[in-house]
C-alpha cells in the first residue's frame, strides 16, 4: 500500500515536473536534456522519500525553488558538454541544492494541503476574469510565484476551487457568529430574536458571494456535478447546523431535523433569487428572505395554535361526554 | 484575555487551536469548559463519541416510552407506583443525555419517532399480559441496555480511561441504575409469565437491532 502510494505520488510529481520542464526549453527537446530531466525527477523523488522517512511532515521542496534551480542548471548545461554522463555531476549539485534550499526557506515545509489552500485562495482573485476554472487556478499559482503547471495537483480543478471558497465562507461565518455570541455572553450586545438572527446570518453569508456574483451561476452548476455533490452537501449541512447552533437551538428530537431542513430550504431559495436579482444592493433578495422567514414563523405559531385548539376541543368533548353520561 | 494576560476560556467560544490554518472542524467543537465529554481531537474521535452518545440517547428515549406504555395500562393497578418510580429514573437519564447532546452538537437519531411509537407499543402490549409481563419486558430491556453500556465502557476504557473519565462515570452510573431495574423486575415475578424465555429473547433481539440501527442513522 505504501509503495502504491509512493508510486502514485511519483506519477503526480513527474506530471508536475513535466510541466515545470516544459517552459524553459524549446519545443524540440534534445534527448539528453530529456534524460537529464528524468534523472532530476528520480533524484527528487529519492529526496522526497528520504525526507518522508526522516520527518513526519510530508512536504517536498516546493516546485518554485526547483524551477529556479533548474533554470540555473540549464544555463550551466548549455555551456557544458551534453553527455548523459554529465549527470554524474548533478548528484553533487542536487545535494548542494537541498542545502541551498534550506537557507532560502523556513525549516518548516508546508504540507500539500496548505499549499493547495494557498493557491486556491490566490486563484479567487482571478475568478471574475477567468471564471471558476483551471485558468483561474493557474493564474493564482503564478501570482504566488509558482509555475502554472502546479494546477496538476488539482484533479478536480474548478470543483476544488468552488468547494474551497465555500469552506472559507463557512469558516468566516462561524467566526462572525461566534464573535457575536461572545459579545452577547459578555453583555455587550442584545440577544437577537431567532427570526432576526437567522435572517442576519443568511444575509451575511450570502453577501460573501457578492464579489463573485457574475460567475456564481457557474459555481452553482459546478456544485451540482455528481462528484461534487457529497462535498457540497456536507458544507451546506455544516453551515445550517452552525447557524442553528448559534441561534440557540439545542433540540434533541425531530425538531433538530425539521429546523435544519427548513433553513436549508430558505438558504437555497434565497441563493437562487440572489443570482437572478438585479436590484440595487440586492434589496429584492433580502425582501424575499424576510418573507420566507416570516412564513416559517407564521407556520410555527399556526402549528402551536392548532395544537392548543385541538387540546381545548378534546377537553370540551370529554366534558360533554361526561355530562351526557351522567344525565 | 484578562488584564493579567491569561486566557480566559469562555465556554461557548469555539476553541480554535490552529492559528495559521483556520481549521474548520476545530471551530465546530462548541463544547463547554466543564463538559462531560472531552473536546474531540479529530474527526474520527468525534464520530466515535457522537455515535456512542446518539445511541445512548435513543436508548433512554426508548426506555422512557416503554415505561410510558406500561403506565398507560398498569398505571392504576398496584404496580403503578413501582413502574412510576422506575420511569422517573429513566426521565432523569434522558434529561442528562439531552443536555449532553445539546452541548456537544450531536445529531439525534432520525428514527426517534419510530422508537417513540415502538417503545410505547412494546410497553403497553407487555403490560396487557399482566404485571408479570410488564416486569418481564423490563428485565429483558434492562439486561440489553446494561450489556450495551458495558460494551461502551469497555471501548472507552480501552481507548483512554483518563480522557473519558467523566463520560465513563455517567455511563457507569446509568448502567448501575439499569441493573437495579433489572433486579427489581426479577424480584417482582418476571419469570413467572408464560413464555418468559421466548418473550425475553424476542425483546432482546429487537433491542440489539435498534441499537445497531441507531448508531448509524
Amino acid at each position: 500500500m505504501a509503495t502504491l502510494l509512493r508510486g502514485l505520488r511519483a506519477a503526480g510529481a513527474l506530471r508536475g515536473l513535466g510541466g515545470v520542464l516544459a517552459p524553459p526549453t524549446a519545443t524540440n527537446l534534445p534527448l539528453c536534456r530529456l534524460w537529464r530531466g528524468f534523472y532530476c525527477a528520480a533524484r527528487r523523488l529519492q529526496d522526497e522519500s528520504k525526507s518522508d522517512r526522516a520527518s513526519s511532515s510530508s512536504s517536498s521542496p516546493s516546485s518554485s525553488s526547483f524551477h529556479q534551480h533548474y533554470q540555473a542548471h540549464s544555463a550551466e548545461q548549455d555551456s557544458a558538454s551534453q553527455h548523459p554522463s554529465d549527470s554524474a555531476e548533478t548528484p553533487a549539485g542536487r545535494v548542494a541544492y537541498a542545502d541551498d534550499q534550506s537557507e532560502d526557506q523556513d525549516e518548516e515545509y508546508e504540507s500539500e494541503e496548505q499549499l493547495q489552500a494557498r493557491i486556491l485562495t490566490a486563484a479567487l482573485e482571478f475568478v471574475p476574469l477567468h471564471g471558476w476554472s483551471m485558468e483561474a487556478i493557474a493564474a493564482g499559482a503564478e501570482s504566488l510565484g509558482l509555475s502554472s503547471a502546479s494546477t496538476g495537483m488539482f484533479t478536480n480543478g474548478s470543483g476544488d476551487l468552488v468547494l474551497h471558497f465555500i469552506a472559507d465562507c463557512n469558516a468566516k461565518l462561524t467566526e462572525i457568529l461566534a464573535e457575536q455570541h461572545n459579545r452577547v455572553q459578555l453583555g455587550q450586545a442584545e440577544k437577537k430574536k431567532t427570526s432576526e438572527f437567522l435572517r442576519d446570518a443568511v444575509e451575511t453569508r450570502l453577501r460573501m458571494y457578492v464579489p463573485y456574483m457574475e460567475t456564481w451561476p457557474q459555481a452553482m452548476s459546478l456544485l451540482l456535478l455528481p462528484h461534487n455533490i457529497p462535498d457540497s452537501l456536507k458544507h451546506l449541512s455544516n453551515l445550517v447546523d452552525d447557524i442553528w447552533y448559534y441561534a440557540g437551538d439545542r433540540s434533541t428530537d425531530m425538531n433538530w431535523y425539521t429546523k435544519r431542513a427548513v433553513l436549508t430550504g430558505i438558504y437555497n431559495t434565497t441563493e437562487l433569487v440572489m443570482v437572478q436579482d438585479s436590484s440595487p444592493d440586492f434589496q429584492d433578495t433580502w425582501a424575499f428572505l424576510d418573507n420566507r422567514i416570516q412564513d416559517v414563523v407564521n407556520m410555527a405559531t399556526t402549528a402551536k395554535q392548532v395544537q392548543s385548539t385541538g387540546e381545548a376541543v378534546v377537553q370540551g368533548l370529554m366534558g360533554a361526554a361526561v355530562t351526557v353520561s351522567f344525565s | 484575555m484578562t488584564l493579567a494576560g491569561e486566557n480566559v476560556y469562555d465556554p461557548l467560544i469555539p476553541y480554535s487551536s490552529a492559528t495559521d490554518t483556520k481549521s474548520y472542524t476545530s471551530l465546530q467543537f462548541g463544547a463547554r469548559a466543564y463538559s462531560v465529554v472531552p473536546t474531540p481531537r479529530d474527526q474520527e474521535e468525534q464520530e466515535m463519541v457522537h455515535r456512542i452518545l446518539r445511541v445512548d440517547h435513543a436508548g433512554e428515549f426508548g426506555a422512557n416510552r416503554i415505561y410510558a406504555g406500561q403506565m398507560a395500562v398498569l398505571g392504576r393497578s398496584k404496580t403503578g407506583p413501582l413502574i412510576q418510580q422506575m420511569w422517573d429514573q429513566e426521565k432523569k437519564h434522558l434529561a442528562k443525555f439531552n443536555e449532553i447532546l445539546g452541548e456537544n452538537r450531536v445529531r439525534p437519531t432520525a428514527l426517534l419517532p419510530f422508537w417513540n411509537i415502538a417503545g410505547f407499543v412494546l410497553g403497553a402490549s407487555t403490560a396487557l399480559l399482566g404485571k408479570e409481563g410488564a416486569m418481564a419486558c423490563t428485565v429483558a430491556v434492562e439486561e440489553s441496555i446494561s450489556e450495551h453500556y458495558n460494551s461502551q465502557i469497555r471501548v472507552l476504557m480501552e481507548r483512554d480511561p483518563e480522557r473519558y473519565s467523566e463520560l465513563l462515570q455517567v455511563i457507569k452510573e446509568f448502567r448501575d441504575d439499569e441493573m437495579d431495574h433489572h433486579d427489581t423486575g426479577l424480584e417482582h415475578n418476571a419469570e413467572s409469565v408464560p413464555g418468559f424465555w421466548i418473550l425475553k429473547n424476542v425483546i432482546q433481539l429487537g433491542c440489539k437491532a435498534a441499537i445497531s440501527i441507531s448508531e448509524r442513522v
